[in-house]
C-alpha cells in the first residue's frame, strides 16, 4: 500500500504542472490561437517566480511566499503572453513562429538575466513548502495518505484551476463566447461579439497558467531554477491534443502522462520495477513514446477547434 | 409613406476600387424590398454596411428618419436591424439554444441561465411557426432548420428590420415555398424586409418593390408587380440577355463514361451518401447531375474522379475499368475535372498562372526533360491558353492565382481542363459565383466540347442552368438516383418535385 | 519583359529590406537590454557583436564558417520542411541521431581505408538523421498527427536513445562523453587551416554549401520540387492533380531528416576537440536551425547567408564576455529578430497585395 501512496504522491508533482499548463493551452486554443509558446512562457514564469523566492526567502517561508510566488508566476506569464497575443491577433503573424520566437527568447533570457545579477545562471532556493502532513485531512484512512500527505499546496491549486476551468468554459457567457471564437470567428462577430478581444483573454489566460505552470513545475521536483523546463510545455501540447480540448479529458490526460513520467523519474523507489534489467534511459524515453503512440492512434477523431491557428480577419468573410 | 432605412449616396472604396459608388436605397415600413443585382455587383457589401461589418467613405444612414452611426454589429442589432447571412454563421458543435442567444445570453451572476432564453425562444418558434429543436447540435440539423435558426436569432433580438441575404440557394422548392410564407408571415407582423436575390421568380413572388444595383452603382427601384422580369434583368445586367442559349442538335454517340452500381459510404454518418448509383455518358452529351446541394453530387465526383475511396461499383472509362486506378492516371487517361471548390482543389493559389496551367501536365516530356522543368515550353504555353481563353491578370503568365478576379481563376481551370483534350469533362458547378458574362462564357465552352463529340458530366444546383445547357438530366436525392429526362420533356416545377424526392421515375436496380 | 524583370527584382529587395529590418530591431533590442545590466560598456560590446567573426583577423572568419556549417544543415532541414508546408522543429534529434551514427562509425569502423573513413560515416549520419525525420513524416502522411508534437517527442527519444547508446558503446566515464574519433574519420581540412589560421576548419563548409546548391536545383528546377511545394501551399489542390501527396510528405520529412542528420556529422567529425557528452539537453543547433531558415526566408541561398550571419553574431557574442556580459544576449536578439522577422514579412505581402491589386483592377477594367 505504501508503495502505491508513492506512485499517486509522485504523479501529482508530475501530473500538475501538466494539468495546469495544457488548460491554459486548451483557452488559447479554444479561442483560435495555437499557443506553442506554453514551454517558453512556463520558463519566464518560473524564472521571476523562482527569483522572487530566492530573494524573499531570508523574510518569509512557507505557504505564505509560494502563494506570492505563485502569483508572480502567473504575472509573468500573462505578461509574456501578451507579445504572443499582439503578433497573432493583430499583426495575424504566424502563430507557430511566433510561439518559436518566444520559445527562444525565454532561456537565453533568463540565463542572461541570472547570470547578469549573480553571475551562474542556476537560481538557488530552499524548499521551505513542502507539506509532510496535512492537520486533520491527512489523518482520513486513504485518502489522507493518498491526497494529503508528502504534498505541495500546489497540488490544491491545481486540482482547483482544472475545476474552475471546467466551469469556466462550460457554464458562462465568457465560456461560451471563448468557444464560438475558436470555431467560428464569423458567427461571433455577427452576433458583436469581439474576437480580438475574446482571443486576447484567451491567449493571456493561457500565459497565466503557464507561467504559474512553470512554477508548480520546479518546485517540487529541484531546489534550483536552470532555464528549463524540461520540455514539459511541449508534453502539456501533447496533453491538450490528446484530451481531445476537452478539460475532463485533459485532466484524465494529465494524470496518465504523470504516472509515465513518474516511473522513468522513480522507478528505483518502486520494487518490481527496480529489479527490471531495464536502463535509466528506456525508463526516461517512456512517455514520449507512449505520447507518439497515443497521438497515433487518438488523431483519427480529432475535436480541434476549427479556426484555431487562423488570423481572424475582420475584412475577410 | 415614411421609410424604415435610407441609406443616402453610400460609396465604400477598398483600395481604389470602388465596391460602392453613391449608392441610394431606401426601404419602406411592412414591404418586402428586394435588392436584385449580379454576383459582385455591391448588394452584399450594401448590407454589410447597413450591418455595421463595413464603414462607408461617404453617404449617411437614416433609421426611421434619424441619422445615425453603424459601427458594428452592435450597433445594427441596437437599431433593431438583423441579418441572415448567406452563409449562416452558425458553430457546429453549439446546440441550436445556444446558437440562438449567443451574444445576448440571459446570465446571472457571470454562469449561463438558459431557462428563462428557451422560453422567448419557444414562443417566438410557435408564434411564427419556426419549427426547431432547442437541444438538438447545428451539424445534426437539415439547412432548413439552421435557416430556421438564423431567423430565430433575428427574432429574439427584436428586430425589425431584417436581411436576408440569398437564402434561397441552399433550399429545397418545398423549403423556398416555406420561407416564403415565413417571410410574408413576419411582414404581416410589421416587420420590414430586405431580400437579397438574383432569382427574379422568387422576387416576382415575394417582394413589393425592387433596387437593382450594377457594378456597384444604382439603377433605380422598380414596383414588382407592374414590372416584367425581363425589365428586370434588363437592369441587373444592363443589357438585353438571351435567356435561352443556341445550340445545335447533336447525336450521341458511344458510351464514353459508365458508372456500375457505385455506393460510397460516409465514414462520419456511415450512411451511404451515394447509393447504388449507375448511368451512362456519352460522346456529344451534356449529361447533367441535378439535386439539392448535399445529396451526394459532391461524393459522387469525388468518387469518379478518384478524390475519395468508393465501398462498392465499378467506373469504366471507355471500355476500361478505371475503379481502383490512381487519380493521375485517370487523368491520363482522358478524364478531365472542373471541381466544385476552385480554391480548395482546383488551383495552388500561391503558384502563379504558369504554374497553375501546367498543374495537371507538368509532368509530360514536353514540359519536363529528366525531371527538369522546361521554363520555357511552360511559358509559351501558359501564354497560349491565356490568348486563347482570353484570361485576363495583373502581370500575364507571371500573376498569382491569388490576386486574380474568381472569374479569370475560373477560366485557368477551364483552360487547363479542357485544352488537354480530354475524353470526358466532369464539371461541378462551373459558373458558382460569376456573373452573367462569364456565366454565359462557361456554357458556351462546355457546349463546345460536346459538339466536338465529348461527354460532359455537368453538376449543377442551379435550375436554369439545368434546364438550358443540359441534353438529357439525371437527378439525385439522398444519394440515390430517382429519375432520368429529357429537359425538352420536363418543366421546372416537375423537376423540382424530385429534387425534393417527393416523385422518383428510375428503380434503383434499373440502369439509367 | 522588362516590367517583369524589375517587378521580381522589387520583390527580392523589399524580402531582404524587411529581414534588415528586423535585424536592425533585434540589434536594438539587443543593445538595450546590453544598457540596463551595464550601460558603460554596452556600446563598445554592442560593436563587438555587429564586428563578430571580423574581430580576430581570419581566425574569426574561420571561426564563423566553422560555427555556421552546422546551422547551415539544419537550417536548411527545416526550411526545406517548411517548403513542404511542414514544420521540422524536430531537426535537434536528427542531428543528434545523425551526429551519433557519424561518432561511432568513426570510433567503431577503424578497418575501413582513410580516404573512405570519414565518408563512410557522414553517410551514416545522414540515413540516421532520414530515418529519424521518417517517422514524424510517416505519422503525418498516414494517420495525420501533428508534425510539431511528434518530431518534439523524437527530439527527446533521440537524445536519450543516443545517451543510451554512447554509454554501452563508445563512452569515456572519465570525462562523461564520446571516446576519440580516430584521424582516419576527421573530415579532411583541404589545407583551410592554415588560410584560415584555426586549426578546426575543413571542408565541411563545401559539403553544406554544396547541400545548398542541391537543394536549391531541386527546390526550383526540377517536377519533384514542383510537386513538394505544390503540396506545402495546397494539400488538397495537389491532390487533385493526382500528387502523391503522403509520399511527398515522407519524402521532405526524410530528405530534412537527412540534411539536419549530416550537420550533426560534420560538426563531430570536424576534429575540433568538440565531444558528444551524455547529458539531458537538445541539441541548440536544432533550434539555432529554425532561427536560420526563417531569416533565410526558407530559401536555400538566403538560409546559406542566415546562417553565415547567425555564426557571426554569436562569435561576437563570445567576444562581449570580455565586457562582462553574457553570451546569451545573441540568442535574445536571435528571438527578436525572428519575432519581428514574423511579421515584417506580413507587412512586405500587404504592400504587395495592394501595389498588384490596384494594377489589377486597372488592367481588369472593362
Amino acid at each position: 500500500m505504501d508503495i502505491f501512496y508513492f506512485i499517486v504522491q509522485q504523479t501529482m508533482f508530475f501530473a500538475i504542472p501538466l494539468l495546469i499548463v495544457a488548460l491554459g493551452g486548451m483557452f488559447a486554443e479554444r479561442s483560435g490561437v495555437v499557443n506553442i509558446a506554453l514551454e517558453g512562457i512556463m520558463v519566464m514564469g518560473a524564472f521571476t517566480s523562482i527569483f522572487f523566492i530566492h530573494f524573499m526567502q531570508d523574510k518569509m517561508s512557507g505557504q505564505l511566499l509560494l502563494i506570492l510566488a505563485v502569483l508572480v508566476a502567473g504575472l509573468t506569464g500573462g505578461i509574456f503572453s501578451l507579445l504572443h497575443a499582439f503578433a497573432s491577433i493583430n499583426l495575424k503573424a504566424d502563430q507557430t513562429i511566433s510561439g518559436t520566437a518566444l520559445n527562444m527568447f525565454a532561456p537565453a533570457f533568463a540565463i542572461f538575466t541570472a547570470r547578469m545579477i549573480q553571475t551562474v545562471q542556476q537560481v538557488q532556493f530552499t524548499d521551505t513548502f513542502f507539506i509532510s502532513k496535512v492537520p486533520v485531512l491527512g489523518s482520513i484512512p486513504v485518502i489522507g495518505p493518498l491526497l494529503f500527505r508528502n504534498c505541495y499546496i500546489t497540488t490544491y491549486i491545481g486540482i482547483g484551476i482544472a475545476i474552475a476551468a471546467e466551469i469556466v468554459i462550460n457554464h458562462t457567457r465568457f465560456g461560451l463566447r471563448l468557444r464560438s471564437c475558436g470555431e467560428h470567428p464569423q458567427a461571433a462577430d455577427s452576433v458583436g461579439i469581439n474576437v480580438y478581444k475574446i482571443r486576447y483573454a484567451g491567449v493571456v489566460i493561457s500565459g497565466v497558467l503557464a507561467g504559474i505552470g512553470g512554477l508548480v513545475f520546479v518546485v517540487p521536483t529541484s531546489t534550483n531554477f536552470n532555464a528549463t523546463v524540461a520540455g514539459y510545455g511541449f508534453l502539456a501540447l501533447a496533453v491538450l491534443i490528446f484530451g481531445q480540448w476537452r478539460t475532463k479529458r485533459i485532466i484524465f490526460a494529465a494524470f496518465f502522462f504523470g504516472i509515465m513520467k513518474t516511473f522513468a523519474s522513480a522507478y528505483s523507489g518502486i520494487p518490481f520495477l527496480k529489479g527490471l534489467p531495464i536502463s535509466n534511459e528506456v525508463y526516461k524515453m517512456i512517455p514520449y513514446i507512449a505520447t507518439l503512440v497515443i497521438l497515433t492512434i487518438s488523431s483519427k477523431s480529432s475535436q480541434a477547434p476549427r479556426a484555431e491557428g487562423i488570423p481572424y480577419d475582420k475584412g475577410s468573410r | 409613406m415614411e421609410y424604415v432605412i435610407e441609406m443616402n449616396n453610400i460609396t465604400k472604396e477598398f483600395g481604389n476600387f470602388k465596391a460602392l459608388d453613391d449608392v441610394t436605397f431606401k426601404v419602406k415600413k411592412g414591404e418586402v424590398h428586394a435588392l436584385l443585382g449580379e454576383n459582385g455587383a455591391g448588394k452584399s457589401t450594401l448590407m454589410s454596411v447597413l450591418f455595421g461589418l463595413y464603414q462607408a467613405e461617404k453617404g449617411e444612414i437614416k433609421i426611421n428618419g434619424e441619422a445615425v452611426k453603424i459601427n458594428n454589429p452592435n450597433d445594427a442589432n441596437a437599431l433593431s436591424i438583423g441579418m441572415v447571412h448567406q452563409h449562416f454563421k452558425l458553430v457546429h458543435n453549439f446546440t441550436v439554444l445556444e446558437s440562438i442567444v449567443l451574444g445576448k445570453e440571459t446570465i446571472k451572476r457571470g454562469f449561463l441561465k438558459m431557462d428563462d432564453a428557451r422560453k422567448k425562444v419557444m414562443d417566438l418558434s410557435n408564434r411564427y411557426n419556426l419549427r426547431i429543436d432547442p437541444d438538438a447540435y447545428i451539424s445534426d440539423i437539415t439547412v432548413g432548420m439552421q435557416q430556421r435558426v438564423e431567423i430565430l436569432k433575428m427574432l429574439y433580438r427584436d428586430n425589425d428590420m431584417l436581411i436576408f441575404d440569398e437564402p434561397t440557394a441552399v433550399l429545397t422548392p418545398q423549403e423556398i415555398e416555406e420561407l416564403m410564407k415565413i417571410m410574408k408571415h413576419l411582414v404581416d407582423e410589421g416587420k420590414s424586409i430586405i431580400f437579397i436575390s438574383h432569382k427574379l421568380n422568387e422576387i416576382k413572388e415575394v417582394a413589393n418593390r425592387c433596387s437593382v444595383l450594377r457594378k456597384g452603382k444604382y439603377i433605380g427601384t422598380v414596383d414588382v408587380e407592374t414590372t416584367s422580369k425581363e425589365e428586370m434583368s434588363e437592369m441587373m445586367v444592363g443589357r438585353k440577355i438571351n435567356f435561352h442559349l443556341d445550340k445545335i442538335e447533336v447525336k450521341p454517340g458511344e458510351t464514353v463514361l459508365e458508372v456500375k452500381n457505385l455506393t460510397i459510404r460516409s465514414k462520419l454518418s456511415k450512411k451511404d451518401v451515394v447509393n447504388n448509383v449507375s448511368f451512362k455518358a456519352r460522346k456529344g452529351e451534356i449529361l447533367c447531375v441535378a439535386g439539392i446541394d448535399g445529396n451526394g453530387q459532391s461524393e459522387l465526383v469525388y468518387g469518379i474522379t478518384g478524390l475519395m475511396p468508393i465501398n462498392n461499383g465499378q467506373i469504366i472509362l471507355n471500355g476500361e475499368d478505371i475503379t481502383k486506378k490512381s487519380i493521375r492516371k485517370r487523368s491520363v487517361a482522358g478524364m478531365s475535372h472542373i471541381p466544385e471548390d476552385r480554391h480548395k482543389h482546383g488551383l495552388v493559389l500561391d503558384y502563379n498562372l504558369q504554374q497553375n496551367a501546367v498543374l495537371q501536365t507538368y509532368f509530360e516530356p514536353r514540359f519536363q526533360n529528366h525531371g527538369f522543368i522546361k521554363f520555357g515550353a511552360v511559358r509559351q504555353y501558359a501564354q497560349k491558353l491565356i490568348g486563347q481563353y482570353d484570361i485576363r491578370s495583373g502581370q500575364g503568365e507571371d500573376s498569382i492565382v491569388r490576386d486574380m478576379s474568381g472569374g479569370n481563376q475560373q477560366k485557368v481551370i477551364i483552360a487547363r481542363e479542357l485544352d488537354r483534350n480530354p475524353e470526358v469533362v466532369v464539371a461541378v458547378q462551373p459558373t458558382r459565383g460569376l456573373d452573367v458574362g462569364a456565366t454565359e462564357y462557361i456554357h458556351k465552352q462546355l457546349i463546345a466540347q460536346r459538339d466536338a463529340g465529348k461527354a460532359v458530366l455537368l453538376v449543377s444546383l442551379e435550375l436554369d442552368e439545368v434546364m438550358d445547357v443540359s441534353d438529357r438530366i439525371v437527378v439525385m436525392y439522398e444519394g440515390e438516383i430517382v429519375a432520368d429526362l429529357n429537359p425538352k420533356e420536363i418543366t421546372v416545377q416537375e423537376l423540382g418535385l424530385y429534387m425534393a424526392g417527393s416523385k422518383r421515375s428510375v428503380n434503383n436496380e434499373k440502369e439509367a | 519583359m522588362k516590367k517583369k524583370h524589375n517587378l521580381l527584382q522589387s520583390k527580392g529587395t523589399s524580402s531582404f529590406f524587411s529581414v534588415i529590418m528586423a535585424i536592425v530591431a533585434g540589434l536594438l533590442f539587443g543593445f538595450v537590454i546590453l544598457l540596463i545590466s551595464n550601460y558603460k560598456n554596452a556600446f563598445p560590446a554592442l560593436i563587438t557583436i555587429i564586428k563578430g567573426g571580423f574581430t580576430n583577423g581570419t581566425s574569426g572568419l574561420g571561426q564563423v564558417l566553422y560555427m555556421a556549417t552546422p546551422i547551415i544543415m539544419t537550417g536548411l532541414s527545416v526550411g526545406f520542411a517548411f517548403k513542404t508546408g511542414l514544420f521540422n522543429i524536430g531537426a535537434s534529434g536528427q542531428f543528434t541521431t545523425g551526429a551519433f551514427v557519424a561518432v561511432y562509425i568513426g570510433i567503431k569502423w577503424t578497418f575501413l581505408p582513410s580516404g573512405i573513413h570519414w565518408i563512410v560515416a557522414l553517410l551514416g549520419a545522414i540515413i540516421a538523421g532520414a530515418l529519424w525525420g521518417m517517422v514524424p513524416g510517416i505519422l503525418k502522411a498516414l494517420a495525420n498527427v501533428n508534425e510539431v508534437i511528434t518530431s518534439i517527442m523524437m527530439n527527446y527519444i533521440g537524445i536519450y536513445l543516443v545517451n543510451m547508446l554512447i554509454v554501452k558503446s563508445i563512452y569515456d566515464p572519465l570525462k562523461n562523453q564520446t571516446e576519440s574519433v580516430p584521424k582516419s574519420a576527421i573530415i579532411p581540412r583541404g589545407g583551410l587551416e592554415q588560410l584560415f589560421d584555426v586549426k578546426n576548419m575543413n571542408i565541411g563548409i563545401f559539403i553544406a554549401i554544396f547541400a545548398v546548391i542541391l537543394i536549391y536545383i531541386v527546390l526550383s528546377k526540377t517536377t519533384f520540387g514542383y510537386e513538394l511545394k505544390a503540396c506545402g501551399h495546397s494539400p488538397s489542390a495537389s491532390q487533385y492533380a493526382g500528387i502523391n501527396d503522403k509520399r511527398n510528405i515522407i519524402l521532405s520529412m526524410v530528405i530534412a531528416g537527412a540534411l539536419a542528420g549530416l550537420g550533426g556529422g560534420l560538426l563531430y567529425l570536424s576534429g575540433s576537440g568538440k565531444y558528444m557528452q551524455v547529458i539531458d539537453i537538445l541539441a541548440p543547433e536544432g533550434f539555432n536551425g529554425i532561427s536560420v531558415a526563417l531569416l533565410g526566408m526558407s530559401n536555400p541561398i538566403g538560409i546559406l547567408f542566415a546562417g553565415l550571419f547567425i555564426a557571426h553574431i554569436k562569435v561576437g557574442g563570445n567576444n562581449i564576455q570580455l565586457y562582462n556580459y553574457s553570451a546569451e544576449i545573441i540568442d535574445i536578439i536571435i528571438a527578436v529578430i525572428i519575432y519581428c522577422g514574423a511579421f515584417s514579412l506580413l507587412f512586405k505581402n500587404l504592400i504587395h497585395k495592394l501595389t498588384r491589386r490596384n494594377k489589377l483592377e486597372k488592367e481588369e477594367g472593362r
